[in-house]
C-alpha cells in the first residue's frame, strides 16, 4: 500500500514540475531569447518586503541594479528605484502549449525587467531560459531514453530467451555497436542534413539516433536477467504446461526485467539531457538562441563562469527535483513490479 | 576449450567488423586532416593536393583498407598525419597512462559501490537509503566536467594538490618512495573525479539488484534461521544478485580505455583522452581507428570475463551451456 | 626598404661587435663555448640585464607534432621550433620591423632583384658544428624542392618562378628574385636555417620529411635557436636546454639565453592552463580569453597580467558568393540573389552592433573592426577608413533602395521580404569550438532580427565547417576569424586576390567575378611589386576602401592579446605578434630569489 502512495506522490511532483515547464510561456516572465545588452551576468535581484527606511510593503519589490562605472559585470543596487512585483501582467507574446497566442504572464515588473535568477552572458533572463529550456531537454531526454530502452528490451529479451545462435549474433552485434566511433557517424549525419533543416529538428534527430545506437547496454543487462528468469522453476513449470513463448515472455519474463529497465530509464533521462553538452561541444547540440538545460549547464563548464557567477549554478539546483522525481518514480515502480512481492 | 576457440572467432569477427565500419564512418564524416591548411593563406592549394596524395587520401577506400591491414600486420596500425609517424607507439604509451588511471578508478569505485549499494538495499526506503538516493541523483546531475573543474578549483584554493599532469618536473630525481608519493598526489584529483562520476550508476544498480533478491523466499527463510545479517547480505544475497552486476562489471572493463577521456583533457592527464580528442577533431583518422580498435579489444575482453564469471556464478547457465 | 638603411644597420652592428669583443676579452668566458670564439660575431641585445640559470615552464594547448620546420603546421610545433631555430633576418615582434639575425647585414640592388646577405662569422649550430653559406644554400634548396612539400614553399615563388641563390664566399649569399618584391627583407623571417651536416644524407635519400619526430634523440637534431632538445615525454612535456653556442649576448657580454631550461607542458584545455598558471605550476600564460583574463586579474596572486593591446586577429562575417554548380541546393541559389546585392551586405554591416560585440564577447578588451587591417597593425592601417556607428535607419534605407519591404504579423513581429515577396531567412555557420565567434553570431542574429531577417545560427564542428565553406559550398553565411602572422599585408594576399584559396566568399576564381574584385586584384598585385612603402600603402589603402565599400567580408572585432607572467619572470614584454610571450625567450630570466627556489 505504501508503494502505491509513494508512486502517486512522485507522480504528482513530476506532473506539477512538468506543467511548469509545459506552460513555460505563462510562468516565464520574458521571452527567453530577448537580450538586454546593458546587463550581462546580472546577479539575481533580491525580493524585499522592507525598504531601506524600514517601511513594510505587502507587495514584494526588488531594487533596480545598475552597472558599476567602468566595469563589465559588477552591479550595484539603486535603492532609489524600487521595482514592485506585479502579478498577471501582460508582456511578451507567446503561444500557450504552442497553440494559443497569449500575452499573460504570472509575474513581471513595470518599466524594467526583473531578474529572479539573474541573467546570462547576453543579459537574457535565466528563469525564462530555464523554463523554456526544460521543454527541449525533457523531450530530448524522454525521447532518447525511450528509444534506447525499448530497443534494448526487444533485442535483449530476444537474445536471452531464444539463446543459441540468435543470442550469439545479437550479442556480437551489441559489442559492435558499443565499439563503433559513433561521433563520426553523427558528424556525417549533420553534414548530410541540409542547413535548411531547423537546427532544433536536427538536434532531436541526433538524439533519436543516439538513442537508437545506445541499445546495446540495456540489451546486455536485459539478456542477463532473461537468461536467469527463464530458468526459474515457475517459468519451467509454465512451459511444461504448454505455455506459448508469447505468454511466457509477457507474463513471466518481461516483468522480471522491469527492475533493470526502469533503473536504466531513470538514469538515462538525465544522461540524455546531459549528453547535450557533449553534443554541443561537437556542434551537434541545441543551437543559440534556443534555451535548453544542456546549454544552461554547459556554461558552468567554463572556469570563469564557475568561479565568478554563482547564480549560474541555480538551474542545476532546480533541475535536481526533476531528476529525483524520475529516479524516485523509477525505484517505486520497480518495487511494485517486483514479482516476489505479489507472491508474498 | 571449444568455448575459447569460439570466443576468439567472435572476437576476430568483431574486430573485422569494427575496423571496416570505423573506416567507413571516418570517410563519411566531412573534412579531412589537410583541410585546415586551406585556411592558411600562405599554403598553396597544390601543396594540399600533393600532401593528400602522399598520404593516400585520394585513393579508393578498399585500397586504403588493405594497406592499413598490412600496416597493422607490421605492428604499425597505420600512419598518423599529424605526428608523421606510425600510430601504434603513439597509442600504446598513452594507453598505459590511461589504464593506470582507470584501473585504479574501477577497483575503487566497485570497492565503494558494493558495500554502499548493499547497505542501501538493506535499509530500503528508510532515511539513509533516501539520503543516498538524493546524493547519487545529485551526482548524476552534475556534469563530469563541472565536477572535475570544481575539484580543480578546490585544489588551487588549497594549494596542496597538483592541478594536472602525471608527475612533477623533478620526478626523475626522486627516491622510489618520493616517486610513488608524487604519482599518487597527481592521481588524486582525476581519480576522485572519475570515481564520483561512475559511482552513482554503480550504486544504483547494486542497490536495485540486491533489493530484488532480498525479498526472495530463500533469503527470508535464511533470515528466519537466524543467520547473521552480514553473512546473509554478502554470502547469500550478493551471489544471487550477481547476474546483472557481472554484466555491468564487464562493461566497466570495456570502458577502461574510453571512460576517462574528457576528464583527462581537463586534468591534463597524459592518456588517450587529449590525444584522441585532438585526433577526432583533426581527422587524423588512423589514430582514431587505432583507438577504436584498442578499446574494442578491451570490450571483448570485458565481455569474455563477464561471461566466464556468469558461467561460474550461475549454475543454471552452466548446465545449459554444458549440455 | 632602401639600401641606405642596410648600410646603416651594418655599421651599427660593427660597432656593437667591437663592444662585444671587448667585453669578451675582459671577462673570462661566460658560457664556456669552445676555442676560437674571437671570430664569433655575436649580436648584442639591449634590455634589462638578467641572471643566468633557472627553468621557465610554459603550457602548450596541444602536443607539438614535429620538430621539423619543413613540415610543421600546427601552432604548438611552430612555437617550439621558434625557440630552437633561427632565421637570416628577423622581424622584431615588438617594433614589427626587421633586424639583423644570422645575417649581420643585407643589401638590396637598385633594381630590387638582388639581395646580398652577409652571415655573421664564427656561428655554430647547437651541436657545435659551424654554420656557413652552404647551410643556407642547402636550406633553401630543400624548401624549394617540390617533392618535400614544404607548406611555405609558395612564398618563395614569384609569379610561379622560384627565387634562386648562390654564394659568393663562405659568408655571403646572393638571392636573385625574378621580380622586385615589395616585402623586401621581411621575406627572410621565419625560414629556419637547417644544418646541412645532419640533413643532407636523409634529404638525398628522400627521407627528410620523416626526420624531426618528437622521439628524435637530442644528438640527432640541431638548430641555431636559443634552445636545443633535451627530453620529450609523450603526452606530458618537452624539455629544451640552453644552447651554449647561441649567437646573442646582452650588453655586458653575457651569452644568452639566460635560462637553463625551457619546459613545455602539454595542457590540453584553456581552463586547465589557467588553473595551472594560477597554482604556480607554469610561469607564463598567453592566448587567454577575456573571461579568464579577468578572473586572473581579479584574484591577484603572485603574477602580473598584461593586456598587450589589439592583436592581428580579425573576425568577420561573409556571405556565400561562390558560383553555384549543379549540385548547389536551389534555396542557396535563391538566397545568393540577396547576398550578391551590395546594398544588402551594406545594410547587414550597418545593423551590426560592433560595440556590443567588443563589450559582451571581449569584456571590452578588444577593438571594433571595419576593415581587414587591425588596430594592432600600426603601419598599415588606413586612417581614412570611416567607422560608421551602428544605424538601423541606414540599414533600412539601404534595404528599401534594394527593393526589400516589410510586413508585420498580428503579434507585432516584422518580417523582411525580398522584391519577390519571399521572407528573408538564412543561416550563419560558426565553429562550435570557438566560443567567441559563436557569441558574435548570436549577437548578429539578434541585431538582424530587428531588420526582420530570420537568422539561424548553426554551430558546426570545425572540419565540417571548413568542408562546407571551402569544398561543398553549401552554406549561406559564416562567421570566421583569421590571425595575420605578420604586419606586412602580403601575408594576407590570398584573402584579397580573387584567385586565392582563402578569398573565402568566392575562393580560387579563374577570373574575377566582379569589377571591384578585379580592381582589388590589380591593386594588390601592384603593391606586391611596388618599391616604396608609400607607394604600397597608397595602393593597399585603396584596396581596403574597396573592401569596405562592397562588404564581401563584414568585419566585426579584434581581440586584445592577453597574457600573464609570474612576478619573478624578468624581461617579460609580451608582443601582439606571435609568439606573444616567447618572442624574446633568450632574454627572459628568473629574478634572483626564484632561481634557487625549487618546486
Amino acid at each position: 500500500m505504501r508503494g502505491r502512495r509513494a508512486i502517486s506522490g512522485w507522480l504528482v511532483v513530476l506532473v506539477a514540475l512538468h506543467a511548469c515547464v509545459l506552460f513555460a510561456g505563462f510562468f516565464a516572465p520574458y521571452d527567453p531569447t530577448e537580450q538586454d545588452r546593458g546587463r550581462p551576468y546580472l546577479p539575481p535581484m533580491r525580493l524585499h518586503f522592507l525598504d531601506n527606511r524600514g517601511h513594510f510593503h505587502a507587495r514584494p519589490f526588488a531594487y533596480a541594479l545598475k552597472l558599476a562605472e567602468g566595469s563589465f559585470d559588477q552591479y550595484e543596487e539603486d535603492t532609489r528605484r524600487a521595482l514592485p512585483l506585479k502579478f498577471m501582467v501582460r508582456g511578451a507574446n507567446y503561444r500557450l502549449l504552442g497553440l494559443l497566442p497569449s500575452r499573460l504572464h504570472l509575474f513581471g515588473a513595470e518599466n524594467e525587467r526583473i531578474y529572479l535568477l539573474g541573467s546570462d552572458a547576453y543579459g537574457r533572463d535565466q528563469l525564462s531560459r530555464f523554463l523554456y529550456g526544460g521543454r527541449v531537454s525533457l523531450f530530448a531526454g524522454l525521447l532518447g531514453a525511450g528509444v534506447t530502452v525499448l530497443l534494448g528490451l526487444c533485442v535483449g529479451a530476444a537474445a536471452g530467451y531464444y539463446g543459441g545462435w540468435r543470442d550469439d549474433l545479437l550479442m556480437r552485434l551489441a559489442e559492435l555497436f558499443l565499439a563503433l566511433p559513433w561521433l563520426y557517424l553523427l558528424f556525417a549525419l549533420r553534414a548530410f542534413l541540409p542547413l535548411a533543416v531547423g537546427p532544433l529538428e536536427a538536434f532531436f534527430l541526433i538524439v533519436a539516433v543516439l538513442g537508437a545506437v545506445g541499445w546495446a547496454r540495456p540489451a546486455r543487462l536485459v539478456r542477463g536477467v532473461v537468461l536467469s528468469a527463464k530458468e526459474r522453476d515457475f517459468v519451467r513449470a509454465a512451459r511444461g504446461f504448454g505455455a506459448t513463448d508469447g505468454y511466457l515472455l509477457r507474463r513471466h519474463i518481461l516483468p522480471a526485467t522491469s527492475s533493470v529497465l526502469l533503473t536504466q530509464a531513470a538514469i538515462l533521462v538525465p544522461q540524455f539531457i546531459l549528453a547535450e553538452m557533449t553534443l554541443s561541444f561537437l556542434g551537434l547540440g541545441v543551437p543559440e538562441p534556443v534555451p535548453s538545460w544542456g546549454n544552461l549547464l554547459s556554461s558552468l563548464q567554463q572556469y570563469s563562469v564557475l568561479v565568478s557567477y554563482w547564480w549560474m549554478y541555480l538551474p542545476a539546483l532546480i533541475m535536481l527535483p526533476f531528476f529525483l522525481g524520475y529516479l524516485g518514480l523509477g525505484s517505486e515502480l520497480q518495487e511494485r513490479a517486483e514479482p516476489y512481492k505479489i507472491e508474498r | 576449450m571449444r568455448y575459447l576457440l569460439r570466443r576468439s572467432a567472435h572476437a576476430a569477427f568483431l574486430l573485422l567488423g569494427v575496423s571496416l565500419l570505423a573506416f567507413a564512418f571516418t570517410v563519411l564524416a566531412p573534412g579531412s586532416y589537410f583541410d585546415e591548411m586551406r585556411l592558411n593563406p600562405q599554403i598553396a592549394p597544390e601543396t594540399i593536393v600533393a600532401l593528400r596524395s602522399r598520404y593516400e587520401l585520394d585513393r579508393p577506400l578498399p585500397v586504403r583498407y588493405v594497406h592499413w591491414v598490412i600496416s597493422l600486420a607490421h605492428g604499425d596500425m597505420g600512419f598518423s598525419f599529424a605526428y608523421n609517424t606510425p600510430v601504434a607507439p603513439l597509442l600504446l604509451v598513452r594507453a598505459r597512462n590511461t589504464l593506470l588511471l582507470t584501473v585504479t578508478v574501477m577497483l575503487l569505485a566497485w570497492g565503494i559501490a558494493l558495500p554502499l549499494g548493499i547497505w542501501s538495499a538493506d535499509h530500503l526506503g528508510r532515511l539513509p537509503d533516501r539520503l543516498l538516493s538524493w546524493g547519487t541523483a545529485a551526482l548524476l546531475v552534475i556534469p563530469d566536467l563541472v565536477l572535475a573543474l570544481g575539484l580543480l578549483v578546490i585544489a588551487v584554493k588549497m594549494g596542496r594538490l597538483p592541478t594536472g599532469g602525471m608527475v612533477s618536473l623533478n620526478f626523475e630525481n626522486l627516491s622510489f618512495l618520493g616517486k610513488t608519493r608524487d604519482l599518487l598526489l597527481h592521481m588524486a584529483l582525476p581519480v576522485a573525479a572519475l570515481v564520483l562520476s561512475v559511482l552513482p550508476l554503480l550504486v544504483r544498480h547494486v542497490r536495485a539488484a540486491v533489493a530484488e533478491v532480498l525479498l526472495a523466499p530463500f533469503l527470508l527463510a535464511a533470515e528466519g534461521h537466524g543467520i547473521p545479517r552480514r553473512t546473509l547480505l554478502y554470502r547469500y544475497a550478493l551471489p544471487a544478485a550477481a547476474n546483472p552486476l557481472v554484466a555491468l562489471f564487464g562493461f566497466s572493463i570495456g570502458t577502461l580505455l574510453s571512460g576517462s577521456l574528457l576528464i583527462e583533457v581537463v586534468m591534463s592527464w597524459p592518456g588517450l583522452g587529449p590525444f584522441l580528442l585532438e585526433a577526432i577533431l583533426a581527422r587524423d583518422i588512423y589514430v582514431v581507428i587505432g583507438g577504436v580498435l584498442l578499446s574494442t579489444l578491451f570490450l571483448v575482453g570485458g565481455n569474455f570475463l563477464a561471461d566466464l564469471l556468469l558461467y561460474w556464478a550461475d549454475p543454471r547457465i552452466r548446465t545449459e551451456t554444458g549440455a | 626598404m632602401k639600401p641606405e638603411r642596410a648600410n646603416c644597420s651594418s655599421r651599427r652592428i660593427v660597432f656593437l661587435l667591437l663592444f662585444v669583443l671587448a667585453a669578451l676579452f675582459t671577462r673570462p668566458t661566460a658560457g664556456s663555448p669552445p676555442q676560437n670564439n674571437s671570430k664569433e660575431e655575436l649580436l648584442v641585445l639591449a634590455g634589462e640585464m638578467g641572471h643566468p640559470g633557472g627553468r621557465l615552464v610554459v603550457a602548450l594547448r596541444a602536443e607539438p607534432k614535429t620538430l621539423n620546420p619543413l613540415i610543421a603546421l600546427d601552432a604548438p610545433s611552430r612555437e617550439v621550433i621558434g625557440a630552437m631555430q633561427a632565421d637570416l633576418v628577423h622581424i622584431n615582434r615588438a617594433t614589427q620591423l626587421t633586424e639583423p639575425a644570422l645575417a649581420k647585414s643585407w643589401k638590396i640592388s637598385p633594381d630590387g632583384l638582388r639581395y646580398t646577405l652577409v652571415l655573421r662569422s664564427g656561428l655554430k649550430f647547437s651541436d657545435g658544428y659551424p654554420l656557413d653559406a652552404d647551410d643556407v644554400l642547402f636550406t633553401f634548396r630543400v624548401y624549394l624542392d617540390e617533392k618535400v612539400h614544404a607548406p611555405q614553399r609558395d612564398l618563395l615563388l614569384f609569379d610561379g618562378k622560384p627565387l634562386s641563390l648562390r654564394k659568393t664566399d663562405s659568408q655571403t649569399i646572393v638571392f636573385q628574385l625574378p621580380k622586385p618584391y615589395g616585402v623586401a627583407e621581411r621575406m627572410f623571417d621565419g625560414w629556419a636555417i637547417l644544418p646541412k651536416h645532419l640533413l643532407e644524407k636523409p634529404y638525398e635519400e628522400g627521407k627528410i620529411a620523416q626526420l624531426g619526430a618528437l622521439a628524435t634523440r637530442p644528438n640527432e637534431w640541431a638548430g641555431l635557436g636559443p634552445f636545443r632538445l633535451k627530453e620529450y615525454v609523450a603526452g606530458q612535456r618537452l624539455v629544451l636546454e640552453r644552447n651554449p653556442y647561441f649567437w646573442k649576448a646582452d650588453e655586458k657580454g653575457n651569452r644568452l639565453p639566460y635560462l637553463n631550461e625551457l619546459v613545455f607542458l602539454f595542457v590540453p584545455s584553456a581552463d586547465a592552463q589557467v588553473l595551472r598558471f594560477q597554482s604556480g605550476e607554469t610561469d607564463v600564460i598567453s592566448r587567454l580569453g577575456a573571461e579568464n583574463f579577468s578572473v586572473l586579474s581579479r584574484q591577484e596572486g603572485n603574477y602580473t597580467m598584461v593586456d598587450a593591446g589589439p592583436g592581428f586577429e580579425y573576425n568577420f562575417l561573409f556571405f556565400n558568393l561562390s558560383d553555384p554548380t549543379e549540385k548547389t541546393p536551389a534555396e542557396i541559389v535563391q538566397r545568393q540573389k540577396w547576398f550578391r546585392e551590395a546594398k544588402f551586405r551594406q545594410a547587414v554591416s550597418a545593423a551590426i552592433d560592433r560595440e556590443a560585440i567588443v563589450r559582451l564577447v571581449y569584456q571590452g578588451r578588444g577593438a571594433p573592426l571595419w576593415g581587414l587591417v587591425t588596430p594592432g597593425n600600426r603601419r598599415w592601417q588606413d586612417e581614412k577608413l570611416p567607422h560608421p556607428p551602428r544605424s538601423l535607419d541606414r540599414a533600412r534605407t539601404l534595404l528599401k533602395e534594394a527593393g526589400f519591404s516589410w510586413t508585420s504579423a498580428s503579434d507585432g513581429e516584422i518580417t523582411l521580404l525580398d522584391s519577390g515577396g519571399k521572407p528573408v531567412e538564412f543561416s550563419v555557420v560558426t565553429s562550435s569550438s570557438n566560443a567567441d565567434r559563436a557569441k558574435m553570431a548570436t549577437l548578429i542574429q539578434d541585431d538582424l532580427k530587428q531588420l526582420g531577417m530570420r537568422v539561424a545560427v548553426v554551430p558546426l564542428e570545425f572540419r565540417s565547417l571548413l568542408d562546407r565553406v571551402t569544398q561543398t559550398k553549401e552554406y549561406d553565411a559564416c562567421v570566421l576569424g583569421m590571425v595575420s602572422p605578420d604586419a606586412d599585408p602580403n601575408v594576407d594576399v590570398n584573402v584579397w586576390l580573387s584567385r586565392g584559396g582563402t578569398h573565402l566568399w568566392n575562393p580560387s576564381q579563374a577570373h574575377p567575378a566582379t569589377p571591384w574584385e578585379a580592381e582589388i586584384d590589380r591593386l594588390i598585385d601592384e603593391q606586391m611589386y611596388a618599391r616604396t612603402f608609400e607607394q604600397r600603402k597608397k595602393l593597399y589603402d585603396r584596396a581596403q576602401e574597396l573592401l569596405r565599400e562592397y562588404q564581401p567580408m563584414i568585419f566585426l572585432a579584434s581581440p586584445d592579446i592577453l597574457t600573464g607572467a609570474k612576478k619573478s619572470v624578468g624581461n617579460f614584454r609580451p608582443a601582439v605578434l606571435e609568439p606573444y610571450v616567447l618572442w624574446n625567450v633568450e632574454q627572459l630570466y628568473l629574478k634572483n630569489d626564484a632561481v634557487n627556489a625549487t618546486r
